[in-house]
C-alpha cells in the first residue's frame, strides 16, 4: 500500500492540523528552551517522588512515588499518547540530566553496531515486567525510588559514553513503550511540505545547525538519526523537536493523521528501514500487546491459582521459577503458537503473495504482527486508565501528608476518603478502550491483507481476525476478573 | 579516561553509596504488647472483626486505651479504611472493618495509653480473600 493511499499520511488535498500553528502553543514548542521548560517540573517531581520513597511512609498508598509512579504517571502517559503523541519522551527528566552532564563531558564512542537494533531494549521491557510482578514494586516505595533512581544513573552512563541519544532509541523500556503505543497518536513530527525538503542543501535537521566559522554545532539536528523528507510515522521519535528548531525553512510541524494509519504501510523508513524486515521490532510488539495481558492478569485472582498450580507441578515454593514459567508462556509460547498458526493459515489460504511468490512464514508473521498492537494499547489503556481514574484523587492526600509531615500542614489534614471514580463507571470507559484496540487490530490487519493479496484479502485477513478475536476475549476476560492484590503470590 | 570523566563517574559512584547508606532513625518504642485476631479467619472480603489484647511489660491488661485502626491496601490509589475499637473487655478491644477488595492489607493501629502516650503499630493481613 502506498502512504499516500493512506488517510493521514500524505493527504495533498486536505491539510492536516498543526499544533505548531495553534497560537501559544506553536510559539511555545519553537522557542529553543520549549523542552527544558517542561522537563524541569518532571525532575523535580522525580527528585521528590525519590527523597518520600526514600524517606518517606513506607506504605505504597501514602507514599508519592508509588502513587505517582503507578497511578498518575502511567495512567496520564496512555492517555496523553492517545489524544496527542510521545510528549513524555518530549519532557522526559531523565534527558534534561543528561543534558547537564553533557556540558561537562563528551561521549567519545559510537553505540556498539551489534546492539543497533531493539534486542536489548525489548530485553529489558520483559525485565521490568517481571521484576514489577517479582518485587511488587507497586507496593514498595523504597524500591520504586531506586528504580526512578536506577534510571537516572543508567541514563548518565549510556549516554555518558556513547554519542547521540543511544539510550532512548536503543535502550530504555518506557521510551519503547511509547514508540510503540505513538503508532497510534494522532500527531506525528512531520514535514509541511516535501518540496522544501527537496530544494533544501543543508539538512539542518539531521545534521544540525553549526556555526560557519568553527563548526560547532549550536541546535542538534535528530540524534535518533530520522532523516524528517524520509522519516515515516512516529517509531522512534522523541518529540524532542531539535529539528524543528533546526530546520531553518521552518517546514516541520507537529501535524495531524489517522492514529495507526502508520501501522498499515511498509515503506523503508528513516533510521529504521522497513518494519516488515525488523524481527526485533515485530518482537518488541509481540512483549507490547502479550506483555499487556501479561500485566493485567498479575493484578487478577486467578493468578494465584495458577501459581499455586505451578509451584505444585514444579515442586517449588519460590515465586521466581513460577513467574518464569508464566512469563515464557505468555510471551514466547503463545505468541508463537497464535503467531504461527495465523500466518501458516494465510500461507494456506492465500498462496502466493508479493510477485507472486510463495512467502515464508517468519517475513508473513512479522508483518502482520504490528497489526495487533492496536489490541495491546487497548489493554494497557484499561488497565492503567482503570488505576489512574479509580485513584485519581488520592495525589491530594498523599501530598497533604507528605507537607504535613515537614511540620507545616499548609494544605490541611490530609483527605483520605478523597479517592476517584466509580470502578463501575471505569469499567465503561475500560470496555470502551478494550474496543477501539480490537476495531484498530481488525483495521490495521485488513489494510495489511489488502495490501499483500488484493484479489483475496478476506482469505490473509480472517487468521489475524481470528488472533485478535482470541486476544480480545482474553482481555475482556482479564477485565471481569475480581482484582486481587497481593505482595505474596505464594503465599495461602 | 579524562579528569573530567573520573571526577563525574567518582560522583556518580559516591552519590550512589550516599543515598543507599540512608534509614530512617530508629526511635526507642514503650513496651506494649498487642495480640491480634480476625473474624473470619482467614479474612474475607466483606466485613471482619478484628479483636486486640492489650498488655504491658508484666503482661497486665491495659483498660482505658483509645484506638484508632486504619486499613490500607498495599497498592496505591485505595481509600483506606477508619475504625475505632471499643472497649469489650479488661484490655480487650474490639473493632469492626469491611475489607473491600482481596489481597494484602496493612492495618495500623494508632493507639493512644490511659497515660497519654502515643504507640503505633501495624499489623499485616496477608491474602484478603475473596468470599
Amino acid at each position: 500500500m502506498n502512504p499516500s493511499s493512506i488517510p493521514g499520511l500524505e493527504t495533498p488535498d486536505s491539510l492536516p492540523f498543526d499544533l505548531m500553528r495553534v497560537p501559544g502553543l506553536g510559539h511555545l514548542f519553537r522557542w529553543r528552551y520549549a523542552r527544558p521548560l517542561l522537563q524541569i517540573p518532571l525532575l523535580i517531581l522525580s527528585v521528590v517522588m525519590i527523597l518520600h520513597g526514600l524517606f518517606g511512609p513506607t506504605l505504597a498508598p501514602k507514599n508519592l512515588a508509588t502513587t505517582l509512579s503507578w497511578l498518575h504517571f502511567r495512567g496520564v502517559l496512555v492517555l496523553v499518547l492517545l489524544c496527542a503523541g510521545n510528549f513524555f519522551c518530549l519532557a522526559c527528566p531523565f534527558m534534561l540530566v543528561r543534558q547537564w552532564a553533557r556540558r561537562v563531558f563528551r561521549p567519545r564512542f559510537n553505540w556498539p553496531r551489534a546492539l543497533r537494533n531493539k534486542w536489548l531494549s525489548v530485553g529489558l521491557f520483559v525485565l521490568i515486567l517481571f521484576t514489577y510482578e517479582l518485587f511488587d514494586l507497586w507496593s514498595s516505595p523504597w524500591w520504586t525510588a531506586w528504580l526512578i533512581v536506577a534510571y537516572f544513573l543508567s541514563v548518565l552512563v549510556v549516554d555518558g559514553f556513547f554519542k547521540h541519544a543511544s539510550f532512548c532509541k536503543f535502550v530504555c523500556p518506557i521510551g519503547q513503550f511509547n514508540f510503540v503505543a505513538s503508532t497510534l497518536s494522532p500527531f506525528e513530527v512531520k514535514v509541511r511540505e516535501q518540496d522544501v525538503c527537496t530544494r533544501c542543501h543543508t539538512k539542518d535537521c539531521i545534521r544540525g545547525r553549526r556555526e560557519p566559522i568553527s563548526d560547532l554545532v549550536t541546535i542538534r539536528g535528530c540524534e535518533l538519526a530520522l532523516f524528517q523528507p524520509s522519516k515515516v510515522g512516529n517509531m522512534d521519535c522523541t518529540f524532542c523537536l531539535d529539528c524543528v528548531h533546526a530546520c531553518p525553512h521552518d517546514n516541520i510541524g507537529i501535524l495531524s493523521r489517522m492514529p495507526a494509519s502508520e501501522l498499515m504501510i511498509d515503506p523503508i523508513r528513516s533510521g529504521i528501514g522497513y518494519f516488515s524486515r525488523r524481527k526485533d521490532l515485530a518482537a518488541l510488539a509481540i512483549v507490547f500487546t502479550f506483555g499487556a495481558l501479561l500485566n493485567a492478569f498479575g493484578m487478577v485472582s486467578p493468578v494465584y491459582a495458577v501459581e499455586r498450580w505451578f509451584g505444585g507441578v514444579l515442586h517449588v515454593s519460590h515465586e521466581t521459577p513460577v513467574l518464569g514459567v508464566i512469563f515464557t508462556f505468555f510471551l514466547i509460547v503463545e505468541p508463537v503458537l497464535l503467531l504461527g498458526l495465523a500466518a501458516w493459515l494465510t500461507r494456506a489460504w492465500v498462496g502466493k503473495g508479493w510477485a507472486g511468490t510463495r512467502r515464508a512464514l517468519v517475513p508473513l508473521a512479522v508483518r502482520y504482527t504490528y497489526g495487533l498492537v492496536p489490541l495491546g494499547f487497548g489493554m494497557w489503556l484499561a488497565h492503567y486508565s482503570f488505576h489512574f481514574l479509580t485513584g485519581l484523587y488520592t495525589v491530594i492526600p498523599v501530598t497533604q501528608n507528605a507537607i504535613a509531615s515537614l511540620g507545616r500542614p499548609f494544605l490541611g489534614e490530609p483527605l483520605w476518603t478523597l479517592t476517584g471514580l466509580p470502578a463501575n463507571v471505569v469499567q465503561i470507559i475500560e470496555i470502551g478502550f478494550l474496543v477501539l484496540g480490537f476495531g484498530g487490530s481488525l483495521a490495521v490487519t485488513y489494510g495489511l491483507a489488502e495490501d499483500d493479496s488484493p484479489d483475496r484479502p478476506l482469505r490473509a485477513f480472517l487468521p489475524w481476525a481470528a488472533v485478535c478475536l482470541v486476544l480480545w476475549f482474553a482481555s475482556m476476560w482479564l477485565m471481569f476478573q475480581p482484582m486481587e492484590m497481593r505482595a505474596t503470590l505464594m503465599s495461602g | 579516561m579524562s579528569y573530567r570523566f573520573s571526577v563525574f563517574y567518582g560522583f556518580i559512584c559516591a552519590a550512589t553509596l550516599l543515598i543507599a547508606g540512608c534509614s530512617r532513625p530508629v526511635e526507642p518504642r514503650p513496651f506494649l504488647a498487642i495480640e491480634h485476631e480476625f473474624s473470619p479467619e482467614p479474612a474475607r472480603v466483606g466485613p471482619a472483626t478484628v479483636t486486640l489484647k492489650l498488655a504491658d511489660a508484666t503482661g497486665k491488661p491495659i483498660t482505658g486505651a483509645h484506638i484508632a485502626i486504619e486499613a490500607d491496601m498495599s497498592h496505591a490509589g485505595m481509600s483506606p479504611l477508619f475504625a475505632e475499637a471499643k472497649e469489650a473487655g479488661p484490655g480487650r478491644y474490639e473493632a469492626h472493618l469491611e475489607f473491600q477488595m482481596a489481597g494484602d492489607w496493612v492495618i495500623l493501629l494508632h493507639v493512644m495509653l490511659p497515660d497519654g502516650t502515643r504507640v503505633e503499630r501495624q499489623i499485616d493481613v496477608r491474602g484478603v480473600r475473596l468470599n
